[in-house]
């Protein structure tokens, strides 16, 4: 059934063009939310979705720009204790909420706890627990926690248990966002920050409405009202956005050469790195895959180019390590694995499989990752490695992998937060092994010692060096195929000014964009 | 008639106990866990004991179902794991709206799909029998999603007479009734027809004609009377499916109702979530069923319920 799609799309492309003469409304429609947030409290936030529409109402201490910057949002600026313990925030003044209320250090004090409170329920708490005291406070230990204080309206002190020198970047994630003192039941529904946009409606699996905040301290947006329209399906975005009534696209990975190529479309394309890391986590602990020789014949037998291209639409960069090239610490000048069949043979022989080995490969039903895993199979099959599939519906899948059930899994990586910690830490680090996203189960004390002093170290210089070394080992041991970065590509309609491509998921807030 | 509709009610009772039971086992034995769903791609320990603890998903079994059952009849679904929301208001946010679209497709269904079985059957074999009986036979093969973006691309992208997609007045309504109600219209177009042909060989039909009533007046309220019953029960159960499960024209159209709500309660293990809707689902299925029985006994007299 979904085969004829692209045939279809092709009709859709050849018939017809984007709307071209702006349109008359002052609502700027985007259509990137597949699926209905799953709140607007930013306590709650863990998907995308919300991710994004907590980003338009609420503001963090920090923020990320379009491109992944760090910048300073309610605290104007801050200052590090030469042991990089101590932070102390120097707060915006004249900020109100939406219903008013001055915005003052008692917030920041308050939303924190909230956070860490269990009957708030927060699915995110691990954000705030660098503080120190949050655990204790977390398991009903403390009453309240000690490394936060508010001496006066415009001061925030925090203090951590140990430094950790992505924690700016960890308040910038819409979790640590500031919410009000008064916090009703029904704020996931009806939420009051202090960002650019004022929520107005929340119509369930269709759109969410937001008006612009006149007063915003960084300049109101240039446009009336934004809406989030939740579109589930990607080829009934397109039409939308053919016809005219959104303003921004996702192009489908499918369709990525009909829009490169099709020049009578007036909508411009948009295209950045994303912070995504498609791979095969090799879980390390079983059968052959403990060894290393393995691992890095599977890594040799699958040809990423070739799958990059046909099935990807050339929408990525190979991988070599799991540093994406955007940020500090990747090592651009690192060859991939390259797609050598007799050495992946060599490989195994080595190891002691001379016939080959047999391996489980799961992966989930979504449409990309399920072409991807058939093509690995039969690159994987060329070296006697033989992978069956074992397809799950995502939820499963996820389940499966972080208990240890999985020979090799398909996935990909999006970062929270714009930093090399973000890949290695989760993915790799023995701490994070299971649960925490190692699903290779990977642990190598050289790597583990060289993460654990990047993210104690101040001084960014010697912090990238470290990440790069850390890299470097992974990368050799292989406990993943390192597939490719993705690149994120947009369709954005003409009459659309100032939109600029997030290269992190919460850093678009269309306070620059107009309509023309 | 009260007698049995009160009859059928309480029958009603031990089947949706037993889509309780079911649908509690099953999720209890489905692979995926709620709370890895809920902490997202990363989550930590001590978070996810916390929050199993809260929603007491620790406790033995049956404990955890004479829970929820106690909750259920006191009229309370719970709240959803993801959202935090009543399941019971999310429900009847949504529900409305698929009704919306169910019943706007059962009425094209029925208006379109009896006035072509009947205009086939008047001349079996004429041209235009011939070409709404090719028409149906695609109908019913087309999937629905293709049926559905073919719509979309003719009516919307092309022609720009009615919106892609999306939930609001009238005209948002118009192609997914069509995507959903294709397959009933062709349907009933055949049954319809071959109904009518049984029927309109019977000996009480020649006699109508002898008599000298008008064409018209045989079809519509001899023969057409007569051939309700299939009628009614192909009416009846594709309004039931349509009501419980209409969950890709739903996505294909982003139709704000219950069906791509089930969809991501699975997606997302919201255990209460899809619990509640299964339960609400069977309710409104059991009622359909009830009404169609009812419809019987009122177009055909013979057929009697006490």
């Amino acid at each position: 059934m979904r085969r004829l799609l692209p045939a279809l799309l092709l009709f859709i492309v050849i018939g017809c063009r984007g709307g071209d003469s702006a349109p008359q409304r002052r609502t700027l429609i985007d259509s990137r939310d597949t699926y209905d947030p799953r709140t607007l409290d930013p306590a709650l936030a863990t998907d995308v979705p919300s991710g994004r529409a907590v980003a338009y109402v609420f503001d963090g201490l920090t923020r990320f720009t379009p491109d992944a910057r760090l910048e300073p949002a309610l605290a104007e600026r801050w200052d590090v204790s030469p042991d990089g313990k101590v932070y102390t925030f120097h707060l915006r003044r004249g900020v109100r909420f939406h219903d008013g209320t001055p915005f003052v250090a008692r917030h920041v004090v308050s939303s924190f706890h909230r956070v860490l409170d269990p009957t708030t329920k927060s699915t995110g708490p691990w954000v705030l627990y660098p503080i120190d005291g949050a655990r204790e406070f977390a398991d009903r230990r403390d009453r309240s926690i000690r490394g936060i204080v508010a001496p006066d309206d415009s001061t925030v002190r925090i203090t951590l248990s140990q430094p950790l020198s992505i924690f700016l970047k960890l308040l910038a994630m819409p979790v640590a966002s500031i919410v009000p003192d008064s916090v009703g039941p029904d704020f996931r529904e009806h939420p009051v920050g202090t960002g650019p946009w004022k929520f107005v409606e929340w119509r369930h699996d269709d759109y969410l409405l937001f008006a612009k905040n006149p007063d915003y301290f960084d300049g109101a947006p240039r446009t009336d009202s934004l809406r989030a329209r939740i579109i589930r399906e990607p080829s009934t975005a397109v039409a939308e956005f053919e016809v005219g009534n959104v303003d921004l696209l996702y192009v489908p990975e499918a369709e990525t050469r009909r829009w490169e190529q099709t020049d009578e479309r007036n909508a411009t394309l948009a295209a950045a790195p994303a912070l995504r890391l498609w791979y095969i986590g090799i879980n390390t602990t079983r059968g052959p895959l403990r060894d290393v020789r393995v691992r890095q014949a599977i890594n040799h037998a699958i040809d990423v180019d070739i799958i990059l291209d046909r099935l990807i639409g050339g929408r990525g960069r190979r991988a070599a390590g799991v540093i994406p090239p955007v940020l500090d610490g990747a090592d651009t000048t690192r060859t991939p694995y390259a797609h050598d069949i007799g050495r992946a043979k060599q490989l195994l022989t080595q190891a002691g499989f001379p016939n080959g080995i047999d391996i489980e490969l799961w992966h989930s039903d979504n449409e990309s990752f399920s072409r991807v895993a058939q093509s690995i199979q039969s690159y994987l099959a060329e070296a006697d490695i033989r992978a069956k599939l074992v397809q799950r519906e995502a939820a499963a899948m996820r389940a499966a992998a972080r208990n240890g059930e999985t020979d090799m899994v398909l996935k990909d990586w999006y970062a929270d937060y714009p930093d090399a910690e973000n890949f290695l830490y989760p993915l790799l680090h023995t701490t994070n092994r299971g649960l925490g996203g190692n699903v290779s189960f990977y642990s190598n004390q050289e790597f583990d010692r060289l993460v654990d002093q990047s993210r104690i170290e101040l001084d960014s210089a010697r912090r990238v060096e470290l990440y790069r070394r850390a890299d470097s080992i992974a990368f050799a041991d292989a406990p993943m195929a390192f597939l490719f970065f993705y690149n994120e590509l947009y369709a954005v309609q003409p009459w659309v000014r100032g939109f600029q491509v997030p290269v992190i998921f919460n850093g678009q807030r269309w306070v620059e964009a107009e309509l023309r | 008639m009260i007698a049995f509709v009160l009859r059928r009610l309480l029958l009603a009772i031990p089947t949706l106990f037993g889509v309780l039971v079911v649908v509690f086992l099953l999720l209890y034995i489905a692979p995926g866990d709620p709370v890895m769903e809920m902490v997202g791609e990363r989550a930590d320990a001590e978070t996810i004991a916390r929050l199993r603890a809260e929603l007491r998903l620790d406790d033995p079994v049956p404990l955890q179902f004479a829970h929820y059952a106690g909750g259920v009849l006191t009229g309370d679904l719970g709240t959803s794991y993801i959202t935090g929301r009543p399941i019971t208001r999310d429900i009847l946010e949504r529900f409305p709206k698929t009704l919306q679209l169910a019943t706007a497709a059962m009425l094209l269904a029925a208006s379109l799909g009896i006035t072509i079985g009947v205009l086939s059957a008047r001349r079996p074999g004429s041209a235009f029998d011939r070409l709404a009986m090719g028409g149906a036979y695609l109908g019913i093969s087309f999937p629905v999603y293709w049926v559905g973006l073919i719509l979309i691309l003719v009516f919307a992208v092309t022609l720009r007479w009615l919106p892609p997609s999306g939930f609001g007045r009238v005209e948002y309504l118009v192609l997914p009734a069509l995507a959903l109600g294709t397959r009933s219209i062709a349907f009933l177009a055949r049954m319809t027809r071959s109904a009518m042909l049984e029927v309109l060989g019977s000996d009480f039909i020649r006699t109508a004609r002898a008599k000298g009533l008008r064409e018209r007046v045989v079809l519509g309220r001899h023969a057409l009377r007569n051939a309700l019953i299939p009628i009614i029960t192909v009416l009846g159960l594709d309004f039931g499916n349509y009501l419980t499960g209409s969950i890709l024209t739903e996505t294909i159209f982003s139709w704000p109702g219950i069906g791509r709500y089930v969809v991501n309660a699975i997606a997302r293990r919201d255990l209460p979530a899809i619990q509640g809707s299964v339960l609400f689902l069977s309710v409104v299925f059991v009622l359909v069923n009830l009404a169609t029985d009812l419809l019987y006994a009122k177009a055909d007299p013979r057929v009697r319920y006490d």
